[in-house]
């Protein structure tokens, strides 16, 4: 019968699909709930259920309505409280549902579907309700843990058929059978219990068989009869038969209800082939061919399984091994492609069908609509503008299409966004059907459901996410008994986990299991030839663990089939990648893994940082940029360094590896000849080849441009048409990051940031893997998108070679740093013209450019509105003997957090950030709110001292702080080592207005005679790492292993962190890294520290 | 009826669009054409095969443009005022061909299209699915699957 898809079907199928989408995850709820009874919830499946009943059976969707009309009656007993909702009744409640949800997502086959597996096990769980069996349960609950265990056993070769019956098999009309398309099966009844207890007369069966089969021998094993057991009821008659059917192996168990253990298949060579009906039931046939009588009356209880698992087993014919059995539903929706007979096939709810319509609330659509309309006015108003030539109009007209074309991409977009639950909902099941499978307890907490994301992006994710969960649940999370033995919860837990940063959504899915061994991965990668042993020994651990991305690693070292087979980590991740997002991995051996997702919220349209090469724009998502950064000419040659072949840049005490784009891509190279204004190629290698040390030609001073002009000549002797010098060769560097690393991309411009539409390249540019796709830019011109992970890897940049590569230059750079003086981050700028200020850079928060006028005097005070509220503003000549403020309409604001409010020094340019190893001169030039002075770039520098500044005219802000920190009445006393005087007294004045008593040393040994002497008095050490004698991690180290110091705390200041020194000092001991001169966070953490 | 006949008449003759490559005069089903404009702003695309010239922005799509010359063996085709790009659809992506100048629509009788040999002015046979003799010339009917498709 064909079913017309009418409008009122259409209702009916949207209905059903509505009713369907929560039953699944309403049923789990049930099945936790247990006794526990959710009525409301019950309550819902059960009208789902019968509104779809009732719709069918207007439809005359008999089938729908015969399925519906039993899971009907079993959610009405379990409302009436008559049946427990154990897992297999939810078991097979859920497999009914998706087998429905097939049905209806296929409606005009409907009828034809084979439902009678499910009537079978629905209605024998009513009856057996009925017949108030109460041991239903606990015997199923017994039945279901049995299956788990067989599962560690090995699996078995096919077993000899003729062994097996224990006679000799009528060989010739088997295969005659199975030529002709029948099954044949070897049947092991124990008659009387098997056939009777089932209210069942021989004969029916008999019959029963006759109309589907030929029954090619049969034998009652009197043998075995005479040695069963005693205590078996004596009418137990053990009965072989072979029986030749059409009947499939999934259906041939209808007829016989048999446990799966006493129905096998006869394959043509005579093999014996299980019928795997259960759930993780070996292929194991009882070992003694003589039947016990199976007394177990449920036989629905081992029947409980999900479809798929028994026709997947069947279509491939190849139970061969346990992992086979151990197939996943979704795999198994592929790998059992037709689903034959129409049976319950496989639910392909599990791999999200992609809808090809959308639900919209309609007030959507309604602004949609308004908007249209607007489009269209402005349109008419443009096209007006335009003919009457009106200069105005037009304009007006332009920015309200600019306005109205923005807000419309943005209700299109929202129309888009789909709740990431959409994905989310079905991992329960996924989760709960793979624990039991695995023999694991798991509780899948989920939050953030109602997170939205674009729907492609929705439909891309579900395969990346299945991975993820289905790795966490089967490497991740261990078996309960090694667990418990561990001391960890019995239940493991997997979070998964949806949420807004950063513009951004992020997933993470993070368990409680054994975690990642990074040594391990390194060695299994080694091994593999993915990386060499010296790689992996500079490796970082968080690096090591990101190895599992590697393309060609898996880690699992026994395969199985629930996660690791043919897909690897590297494809969830590439596939992540390709949506724009990244990937992240985290984990503690014994604690657990997280992994984090980032993704854009859209697909089509994505921020974009645009950069110039070579004439050409290119597009950088701005999801992989991290910053950007300008080095000017004079500075590349110090900042840029050379290792090996590599060349990296020194950013805020870390190394970054650089990468040319034009070099990347293949472009030659051209720089900009400001001169002639031609660009020529540029035949440097290196990119701060602007004369090396060695080079005789080095001029003193050649950061100064004028001299450039004189150095020409010399330049086009060398090279010919080598122009380096020129201020216009400051690098442009895009900072990226692929998840795992971050390097710098040259450019020779950077542009603005735009939103960029994506556009996918033709099939001949898809071998360039060094773009996401094109877009077009305002002017109509194509620019290219670039894909940052994929450059990295044309530019031979792993993360792992970067990595190692920079540890070398770092550990070159330390070795520099030791010879020569300590390196400070300053930030310079001006009040009058000619008077440089300095002031420690990581006091900075920020540096805003102001207008005059937006200064306000209130009380007495200076304020701007600054972030919605009142910003302090102040000058350096209203404390200390300077020259007044220069009076300019544009003004610098360099706004500082200080004693927990932010403040604002009114300042004027230039202002530069700048690294120097600097002698400051504490004495000469101090005054107020001045620490002293030194010498930067050929200017004297006052070094303005920012609390002091504050504190002077705002005394009563620090109040508070000064008399938090005695203790026991005390004055607690800090041993300070420090060899530098100037620091010296400066961070012995902050501690000692902080209240501490301090002692200061010279150096780490002057510190340690000191502390013996003070043993008693000193309660914490405050060490410059940098020291003669004895340095503050050799002073650490000391202090550490002698006992009567052991509790005390270290903390170390430094000019520079880096992440390697701070490593270094957790190892020595050093219980925190502070900035020198950043009073706030060192006074901070003392008193943290000192009330420990 | 009617219907028929003209059908069968339009089946007999087919519309080549022919061009220059150079001095070889190619053509191909009109029919295959989507339009035909003047080369624009082009992106270079580094790191593509050497016969695309890099892509195009028509009307919001991305358009992929290939040296019709280059992908066919020739010299590449010189730049100048005359060069055309012939924008043909295929597999639902639309791909130009940048040639030296457009020539004639020349209606061919299908039957009248003979088997190329084995190369046409030092052109590939493969990339031709016959030639046909015109009064004075001949005509290299190109075939455009092969043309188009990314291998190579």
């Amino acid at each position: 019968m064909s079913i017309e898809i009418d409008e009122t079907l259409q209702v009916f199928i949207d209905e059903s699909i509505d009713h369907l989408a929560d039953i699944e995850s309403d049923l789990l709820s049930i099945e936790e709930a247990g006794a526990n009874l959710d009525e409301d919830l019950v309550n819902k499946v059960y009208r789902a259920a019968h509104s779809i009943k009732g719709g069918a059976g207007f439809m005359g969707l008999t089938v729908i309505q015969k399925l519906t009309h039993e899971m009907e009656n079993i959610l009405g007993l379990i409302r009436s409280r008559e049946l427990v909702p154990t897992p297999e009744i939810v078991n097979i409640l859920l497999s009914a549902s998706d087998t429905l949800k097939d049905m209806v997502n296929d409606i005009t086959a409907s009828n034809e579907v084979d439902i009678s597996r499910h009537l079978e096990l629905l209605v024998a769980i009513t009856e057996e309700s009925y017949q108030g069996e109460t041991a239903v349960t606990g015997d199923e609950a017994d039945s279901a843990a049995d299956p788990v265990e067989p599962e560690a056993e090995e699996a078995e070769k096919p077993l000899n058929a003729a062994e097996f019956a224990g006679f000799a098999l009528p060989a010739m009309e088997i295969i005659d059978a199975l030529d002709n398309g029948r099954h044949v099966y070897l049947i092991d009844i124990a008659l009387i219990p098997d056939i009777y207890e089932k209210d069942r007369s021989l004969q029916e069966l008999f019959d029963d068989m006759k109309d589907t089969g030929t029954l090619l021998m049969g034998r009652v094993d009197m043998e075995a009869v005479g040695s069963l057991p005693e205590d078996l009821p004596p009418c137990a008659l053990p009965y072989k038969a072979v029986y030749a059917t059409i009947l499939n192996p999934g259906d041939i168990n209808i007829l016989f209800r048999l446990p799966e253990n006493c129905i096998f298949q006869i394959t043509e060579d005579l093999h014996l082939l299980p019928i795997d009906t259960g759930i993780g039931v070996a292929a194991t046939p009882k070992p003694a061919p003589t039947a016990e009588p199976k007394l177990d009356p449920v036989v629905p209880a081992q029947k409980e399984e999900s479809p798929v698992e028994e026709f997947s087993v069947v279509e491939d014919h190849a139970l061969h091994s346990v992992e086979n059995e151990i197939e996943t539903a979704a795999k198994v929706s592929s790998a059992s492609a037709p689903p034959s007979q129409n049976v319950c096939g496989a639910p392909k709810s599990m791999t999200a069908s992609s809808e090809t319509s959308l639900r919209v609330h309609v007030s959507l659509l309604d602004s949609l609509m308004t908007l249209a309309g607007e489009l269209v006015l402005s349109r008419n108003q443009l096209l007006q503008s335009l003919a009457s030539d009106d200069r105005r109009l037009s304009e007006m007209s332009g920015q309200r299409i600019d306005l109205i074309t923005s807000e419309l991409q943005e209700a299109i977009m929202l129309t888009r966004m789909q709740p990431i639950g959409v994905v989310f909902n079905k991992f329960p099941r996924v989760v709960r059907d793979l624990s039991q499978k695995l023999g694991k307890e798991v509780e899948l907490v989920i939050e953030g459901k109602t997170v939205e994301l674009d729907k492609t992006i929705i439909e891309a994710i579900n395969d990346p996410l299945t991975h993820l969960v289905r790795n966490s649940v089967d490497h991740g999370i261990e078996a309960p008994a090694e667990r418990r033995k561990i001391g960890k919860q019995r239940v493991g837990r997997v979070l998964l986990k949806a949420f807004h940063a950063a513009g951004q959504v992020n997933i993470q899915i993070s368990d409680d299991g054994r975690g990642l061994n990074g040594d391990k991965l390194a060695a299994a990668a080694v091994k593999k030839g993915l990386l060499t042993e010296e790689q992996s020994r500079t490796m970082s651990e968080k690096e090591k663990v990101s190895l599992i991305f590697l393309p060609g690693f898996s880690t699992a070292e026994n395969i199985s089939d629930v996660s690791g087979r043919g897909v690897g980590m590297d494809v969830v991740k590439t596939n992540l990648e390709k949506l724009g997002g990244q990937t992240e991995i985290d984990s503690e051996p014994g604690k657990g893994t997280s992994i984090g997702i980032k993704l854009p919220l859209t697909l089509a349209i994505i921020p974009s940082q645009i950069v110039v090469t070579e004439g050409e724009r290119y597009a950088i998502p701005q999801v992989s940029l991290v910053e950007l950064l300008r080095i000017p000419a004079d500075k590349v040659k110090e900042r840029i360094e050379k290792v090996g072949d590599a060349e990296v840049v020194r950013l805020r005490g870390n190394l970054l590896p650089l990468v040319r784009l034009a070099d990347v891509i293949g472009l030659e190279r051209t720089f900009f000849d400001p001169d002639n204004h031609e660009e020529r190629p540029d035949r440097r290698q290196d990119i701060a080849d602007r004369r090396s040390k060695e080079s005789p030609l080095t001029p003193e001073n050649f950061q100064d441009p004028d001299q450039s002009e004189k150095d020409e000549p010399e330049a086009e002797v060398r090279t010919g048409g080598d122009r380096r010098y020129h201020a216009r060769s400051a690098l442009n560097i895009a900072v990226v990051s692929t998840g795992a690393m971050k390097y710098g991309v040259i450019v020779d411009r950077l542009y603005d940031a735009e939103e960029i539409v994506v556009k996918p390249l033709g099939r001949h540019l898809k071998n360039c893997k060094g773009y996401a796709g094109a877009t077009i830019m305002g002017d109509g011109r194509v620019s290219l998108i670039l894909d940052v992970g994929n450059l990295a890897h044309m530019a031979g940049l792993t993360s792992v070679e970067g990595a190692s590569r920079a540890k070398d230059v770092a550990q070159e750079a330390r070795e520099k740093n030791m010879a020569g003086n300590e390196k400070q981050s300053l930030l310079t700028f001006r009040g009058d013209v000619t008077e440089q200020f300095a002031v420690p850079l990581n006091l900075v928060e920020r540096i805003e450019k102001i207008e005059k006028k937006q200064i306000e005097t209130v009380g007495g005070t200076q304020v701007m509105q600054y972030r919605g509220s009142s910003l302090p503003l102040f000058t350096v000549d209203q404390v200390a003997q300077v020259k007044t403020l220069v009076d300019t309409a544009n003004l610098l604001v360099i706004v500082f957090t200080i004693a927990g409010r932010e403040v604002g020094l009114m300042a004027t340019g230039p202002v530069d950030a700048i690294d120097v190893a600097l002698s400051i001169d504490g004495m000469t030039l101090k005054q107020t709110g001045i620490m002293g002075s030194a010498i930067i770039d050929g200017h004297t520098t006052l070094l303005v001292d920012m609390y002091e500044l504050v504190r002077h005219l705002n005394p009563e802000w620090f109040e508070m702080q000064e008399t938090v920190t005695t203790s026991e009445g005390e004055t607690p006393t800090i041993l300070y080592a420090e060899d530098s005087n100037f620091f010296r007294s400066q961070v012995k004045g902050f501690m000692e207005d902080a209240g501490y008593r301090v002692l200061e040393a010279e150096d780490g040994l002057e510190a340690w005679d000191l502390l013996q002497e003070h043993a008693n008095e000193i309660s914490m050490v405050v060490t410059d790492v940098e020291m003669p004698n004895l340095d503050g991690l050799g002073l650490s180290r000391k202090i550490k292993t002698d006992e009567r110091f052991s509790s005390m705390s270290v903390i170390a200041l430094t000019t520079l962190a880096g992440e390697d020194d701070i490593a270094r000092g957790r190892e020595a001991g050093i219980d925190d890294y502070q900035i020198k001169l950043d009073r706030e966070k060192l006074i901070e953490c003392i008193s943290v520290h000192l009330n420990q | 009826m009617a219907y028929d006949s003209k059908d069968k008449t339009n089946n007999s003759t087919m519309e080549l669009a022919t061009f220059y490559l150079g001095s070889a005069l190619c053509g191909m089903d009109i029919l295959n054409i989507q339009e035909i404009n003047k080369l624009t702003d082009i992106t270079k695309v580094p790191q593509a095969p050497e016969y695309v010239m890099g892509i195009l922005n028509l009307r919001g799509q991305i358009v992929t443009i290939i040296d019709l010359g280059r992908k066919l063996g020739l010299p590449m085709v010189d730049r100048d005022e005359k060069n055309r790009n012939i924008i043909v659809r295929s597999k639902d992506e639309s791909i130009g061909l940048f040639v030296s100048r457009i020539s004639d629509v020349v209606t061919a009788n299908p039957d009248k299209i003979e088997p190329p040999p084995a190369n046409i002015g030092n052109i590939q046979g493969e990339y031709f699915g016959g030639v046909f003799k015109t009064e004075d010339r001949l005509v290299g009917v190109l075939n455009l699957e092969k043309i188009v498709s990314a291998d190579r």
